[in-house]
């Protein structure tokens, strides 16, 4: 049904990921000079900013798997369709820890109901009843069906999230740019960014072989029969 | 009051201790459940 890949490669991301956040971060804490007004607290963009990039990214991933799952019947974009979801909701977790503890110190507030935040957590919430969907929908075409076309519709969340900033009066900053962000802070952020990226590849190509191998299992195991029923 | 934030390393740990906790953490599992589907399914006799 699905071919699951024995590669190294996933290893190999996982390593340069870990380089790149490594040095990012140094770079980011210990050299990286202080912003004017946020002071200090500024250094958590250097981790905040590569995390949302990647989290739209893994968004993006998942719905393009979700389409070819529809177009194509191939279980291998379902199990990598599966994979995009996890790893956007363990990315938009972490967006939402990282930007309250920045929001507390800056905004006053851990958390405030502004359209970029709960444009996000729509999307978070939405990704959460997918994998909780894919759990209880035993029949694997019909769940891979359903979960594709909720993929889609939960995707249209995405440039509600990333043009929030832009159409409301948001509390939220707007997107940076290396012409909004001082050069001084580039370095850190676009090797952070590449860490964090590798790392996201790392992990869907990880998940994508776990559910691919749960896939073939469902897909070999015999029907459960009840006692008797097969005399 | 000044309108600069003075301070607030506290967050900045929090963020990057948390950011890499739940990384590896993750990666960690990932890995896990990995194993655990190829021991299943060499008890099986399902080809890796």
């Amino acid at each position: 049904m699905t071919e699951v890949s024995t590669s190294k490669t996933p290893y190999v991301f996982l390593t340069l990921g870990v380089i790149c956040l490594l040095v990012g971060s140094y770079v980011g804490l210990f050299i990286a000079p202080r912003e004017e007004y946020m002071g200090d607290v500024q250094r958590i963009m250097y981790v905040h900013v590569p995390t949302a990039w990647n989290w739209m990214l893994a968004v993006i991933f998942a719905f393009g798997c979700a389409i070819a799952f529809l177009f194509k019947s191939d279980f291998k974009w379902d199990a990598r369709m599966e994979a995009g979801v996890e790893v956007s909701v363990l990315f938009a977790l972490l967006l939402c820890i990282q930007g309250s503890l920045w929001a507390k110190p800056t905004w006053g507030v851990w958390w405030d109901w502004d359209p970029r935040l709960t444009s996000v957590a729509v999307l978070l919430f939405a990704s959460l009843g997918i994998l909780a969907l894919r759990k209880f929908v035993e029949d694997p075409l019909k769940r891979a069906i359903w979960s594709a076309v909720a993929t889609i519709i939960a995707s249209v969340d995405l440039p509600i999230v990333y043009f929030s900033v832009k159409w409301w009066n948001s509390l939220h900053q707007q997107q940076s740019s290396p012409q909004t962000v001082s050069s001084a802070f580039h370095l850190p952020l676009r090797v952070n960014a590449f860490g964090i990226l590798f790392l996201m590849i790392a992990f869907i190509m990880l998940r994508t072989r776990v559910a691919a191998m749960r896939l073939r299992y469902e897909t070999s195991a015999p029907p459960l029969v009840a006692e008797g029923e097969l005399a | 009051m000044s309108g600069v934030v003075v301070g607030g390393w506290g967050f900045v740990w929090a963020a990057y201790g948390i950011t890499a906790a739940v990384l590896l953490i993750y990666g960690v599992s990932l890995i896990t459940r990995l194993r655990e589907e190829r021991a299943r399914a060499a008890a099986e006799g399902e080809p890796r």
